[in-house]
């Protein structure tokens, strides 16, 4: 499994409202892309994570990230009978998701391209 | 009917009524003991919030892994890190924190303040040591001598810039108070004062004790005043090696073990009263370009101490050897400088630009 490091949040980081949480936008990122399916609640998203980006996010970690999220109006947390609260994206937060991911995209495509011209397709 | 369980007001659910994950309400899961214990670093507000659902988290995941060192480390930091936001010590919102621009600045100047504080006092207490040595004997070399008068100017360009960024947050303060703001910022005003009290009677009262200066005002020898040196060093007692040495401690007299303890508490207080006092004052933003010019003006002069507290230890120390130098305390001390700088300049890189969230919030409200 790979290990989340700091440096997985910089290179994340693009022009857009997730900049606003520093080294913290790599993992705002992930929260964020896995709240884009619909509601989830704290232990659903560390294993959602985990599947699609082989990220296993620490409790501590994960809720500093969901507080952040929260106060910063991208995400929000539904009512429930259940103990664990579930959270969903706000309108704010699609945006800025879909603002970091076409910068990801930008820059994964001009890298794939500039690969494929210099060191051949794998 | 089964009621629903009653959260108590320290945001910590009782042992016993949480409910397994998936399962229906169970009598104290595995890992509902240790989910308390960790809930614990978290403050009472951040509890209070997410405390319940937290709690769950924690269950599932002793569920799944019983022992973690590393869980414990991550809930540990982000407890702290909590508790620091919850003091006003460090920049964060929670949810329900109005959203104000000139806020965000204010609290990357307040953990700036926080920095320097941190940064004079391990500072001080390293300078206190070599001028009070100075007073018996003078450098033995020609780097300390240098280190000696880098430190000393950049303590005096601290020491004045502190007065310019403090005065203008004074003002302010004493304003807000005379418009009928004084419960927001009465606790602030009375730590700050309080602990600042405590920290000039206290440090009057040990330095004129201490032998080697007598609490003079003006140098017996070398740079510095004799009562400044011993003021600052009996300000910075409770920064010593000796707590590792609990016999040689034993023997210290008790007024001066109490001091010891009560001085790091004032101290905390000045700082804890400043850091929420500069969050809760209004400032104008012509104040807030002055504070952070103040604050850049603050890293060059950490920068210079800094360069001279490494040209000491590396040189090993003015003074006869056995009598001032470098040990490990020092070089902790050295560390310590190197890693508060750093966060200081963070601290003054997010005071200087807008919370660029909020541009995303109206681009998607459009």
């Amino acid at each position: 499994m790979a290990r989340f490091t700091e440096r997985d949040g910089d290179a994340a980081d693009a022009p857009g409202a997730l900049d606003a949480l520093g080294r913290s936008a790599g993992r705002a990122t992930l929260i964020l892309s896995s709240l884009a399916d619909g509601a989830k609640h704290g232990y659903a998203l560390t294993k959602d994570i985990e599947a699609f980006a082989g990220v296993r996010l620490a409790p501590g970690t994960l809720y500093e990230a969901l507080s952040r999220l929260e106060a910063r109006g991208l995400i929000e947390a539904l009512d429930s009978a259940d103990r664990r609260r579930p959270y969903q994206l706000t309108a704010a937060g699609a945006a800025a998701l879909r603002a970091q991911l076409q910068a990801q995209r930008t820059v994964a495509e001009v890298g794939l391209h500039r690969l494929a011209g210099n060191w051949g397709t794998a | 009917m089964t009621r629903p369980p009653v959260i108590p007001p320290d945001g910590i659910p009782p042992d016993g009524i949480t409910a397994a994950p998936g399962g229906p309400e169970a009598i104290r899961p595995p890992g509902s003991r240790a989910a308390r214990r960790l809930l614990r670093w978290y403050p009472r507000s951040w509890r209070a919030r997410y405390g319940e659902e937290f709690a769950e988290l924690l269950i599932a995941e002793f569920a799944e892994q019983p022992r973690s060192w590393r869980r414990g480390a991550d809930v540990a930091r982000g407890g702290l890190l909590a508790r620091l936001a919850s003091a006003g010590l460090i920049s964060a919102r929670l949810p329900g924190d109005p959203v104000d621009p000139a806020a965000g600045r204010r609290a990357s100047l307040a953990a700036l303040a926080c920095a320097a504080a941190i940064f004079l006092t391990v500072g001080a207490t390293m300078w206190a040591q070599l001028t009070v040595g100075w007073e018996w004997a003078p450098p033995a070399t020609p780097g300390g001598s240098v280190a000696m008068v880098v430190m000393s100017a950049a303590m005096l360009l601290l020491a004045v810039l502190a007065f310019l960024a403090a005065a203008p947050v004074a003002i302010a303060a004493a304003r807000a108070m005379a418009r009928g703001e004084a419960p927001r910022l009465r606790r602030p005003a009375l730590l700050l004062a309080g602990g600042a009290l405590v920290l000039v009677l206290g440090g009057r009262h040990f330095g004129n004790a201490w032998p080697g200066t007598g609490g003079r005002w003006w140098p017996h020898q070398g740079l510095v005043p004799g009562g400044i040196a011993a003021f600052s060093w009996a300000c910075t007692l409770s920064v010593t090696s000796y707590w590792a040495h609990p016999t040689v401690l034993a023997s210290f007299p008790p007024a001066e073990l109490a001091w010891m303890a009560v001085s790091p508490a004032a101290m905390l207080c000045v700082v804890t009263g400043t850091a929420q006092l500069v969050r809760r004052v209004e400032l104008s933003p012509g104040v807030l370009r002055h504070e952070a010019w103040v604050g850049r003006a603050a890293i060059g002069g950490m920068a210079a101490f800094l360069g001279g507290a490494l040209c000491w230890v590396t040189e090993g120390g003015p003074g006869p050897r056995g009598l001032v130098h470098a040990g490990a305390i020092d070089v902790a001390g050295v560390a310590v400088m190197v890693i508060v700088l750093a966060a200081g300049w963070q601290a003054l890189q997010r005071a200087g630009r807008p919370e660029p969230f909020l541009a995303a919030r109206s681009v998607a409200r459009r």
